[in-house]
């Protein structure tokens, strides 16, 4: 049917919405309904071949119909697909300015996988090897789009170095907190001095100095 | 222009520069994330604003070495003034971004329109910003699968048909409140019409208070 893999397409986009995580990429539907607008077209082009040129919908109702309908398809087509994508870079964006180095984590799901693969088969003999070898649920142009948008995020960024722009969107209420350490994280510099961060230890810091370490996790606000 | 005008402005005056920016910012902060449409951007008092953030910073840094008790409290204060004014302009930027990013290609537009008059849309920062973002964007189109498209359907920005330009809801409802003498106002496809003195909240359509907004007649809140 026409439009049927389209739908089902903006569907697995409304699911993402809801998903913490980005779901894997979807690259068979998409060449999919790529192959349904190019079919459609060849199609249309098939049609309008006969009157070269002078096509005049009030003689040929039941062409003009099918060309409606094909056009329409197509342009249908095309907002879902673009839907779908606009969904997922959103997504990756979201990720971008909340500081999470998106390709770092799909490299590391990968090697988790891989290892998990590698133990399953060590287990059941190597059938399973190369079957979900790049399951990476990031497609490359996505990859290349996160690369590029980080790049220009943090040049946007760079001309408001005094605000840090990707900071916490919480109205501050204290300038001072208290800590725990959830990580080691090495030594901090603060105006008041330098601070080692050891595992399980509790400080009362200035938030402005660790705020960047409680987003990546190394710290715990206690309220 | 009556006596209360009249006293407003006396009493404008009498208010420093400092306190009537951080009253500004706070409303432009304030009606910038209530408003479903992107505001001009406040070029001046930004400007003001992150001169007087960098100075404070300065400031901070100077005094730190100094160990007096008194100095030091100071120092706290004034940091958390800083911790607050940040917030405010992060908070701000971070808004408007959002809306830049919803509704790109519309902001685009809108901002063409608005570089000839006194009050761009966007600042050259965020300009770029959309600009370059818009660039990607459409590049990553184009290589996923609007590439092997046809060539009449490969444009992103097509009107015939469904328009493919996005608007924010213009006639979406906020809370205003007169700060001057408005008059009579009149809603555009009802028999609606009512007068806002100053002083009054109302719920209305963003479209039809959207002048006085810009205008300073009127806030969101």
């Amino acid at each position: 049917m026409y439009g049927e893999i389209a739908n089902k397409l903006v569907q697995h986009a409304k699911r993402t919405q809801s998903l913490a995580h980005l779901p894997p990429y979807q690259t068979e539907m998409i060449r999919a309904v790529t192959r349904e607008v190019r079919d459609l077209d060849k199609d249309v082009a098939a049609i309008l071949e006969p009157f070269a040129g002078s096509f005049d919908p009030s003689t040929e109702p039941a062409s003009a119909c099918a060309l409606l309908v094909n056009h329409l398809c197509m342009r249908r087509n095309k907002r879902c697909l673009l839907a779908y994508h606009r969904v997922r870079s959103d997504k990756l964006e979201e990720l971008c300015w909340s500081g999470i180095d998106v390709l770092e984590r799909q490299q590391q799901q990968q090697q988790q996988q891989q290892q998990q693969q590698a133990n399953k088969a060590g287990g059941e003999g190597t059938a399973t090897m190369g079957v979900d070898g790049n399951s990476s649920s990031l497609s490359p142009e996505e990859e290349e789009y996160v690369r590029q948008y980080s790049d220009l995020l943090s040049a946007y960024k760079g001309q408001w170095t005094d605000i840090d722009l990707t900071g916490s969107l919480e109205p501050p209420k204290d300038l001072f907190i208290d800590v725990r350490v959830l990580k080691d994280a090495g030594e901090i510099q603060t105006e008041y001095g330098a601070i080692t961060l050891t595992k399980n230890s509790q400080f009362y810091v200035r938030q402005g100095d660790v705020e960047r370490l409680i987003s990546q996790g190394y710290l715990q606000r206690l309220s | 222009m009556d006596i209360d005008d009249l006293l407003a402005e006396v009493s404008a005056d009498a208010v420093p520069r400092e306190t009537r920016d951080l009253q500004e910012l706070t409303r432009a902060w304030v009606a910038e994330r209530v408003a479903p449409e992107l505001l001009p951007h406040p070029e001046a008092l930004m400007e003001r604003v992150l001169g007087r953030i960098r100075k404070q910073i300065e400031l901070v840094e100077d005094q730190t070495g100094n160990m007096d008790p008194r100095a030091n409290f100071t120092l706290i204060v004034v940091q958390t003034e800083l911790e607050r004014f940040k917030f405010l302009v992060r908070s701000f930027l971070r808004a408007r971004i959002k809306k830049i990013d919803t509704h790109p290609l519309h902001t685009l537009n809108q901002h063409a329109a608005s570089t000839a008059t006194s009050a761009p849309l966007l600042s050259t920062a965020e300009y770029q910003y959309l600009t370059q973002h818009q660039a990607l964007l459409s590049q990553h189109y184009a290589t996923s699968f609007l590439g092997q498209f046809p060539a009449a359907l490969q444009q992103l920005d097509d009107t015939t048909g469904i328009s493919m330009v996005d608007k924010p809801d213009e006639d979406a409802a906020v809370f205003c409140r007169a700060l001057r003498e408005v008059g009579e106002v009149f809603v555009e496809g009802t028999e609606k019409r009512f007068e806002i003195k100053r002083g009054d909240v109302w719920v209305v359509r963003w479209s039809v208070v959207r002048d006085w907004v810009r205008s300073g007649d009127v806030e969101l809140i």
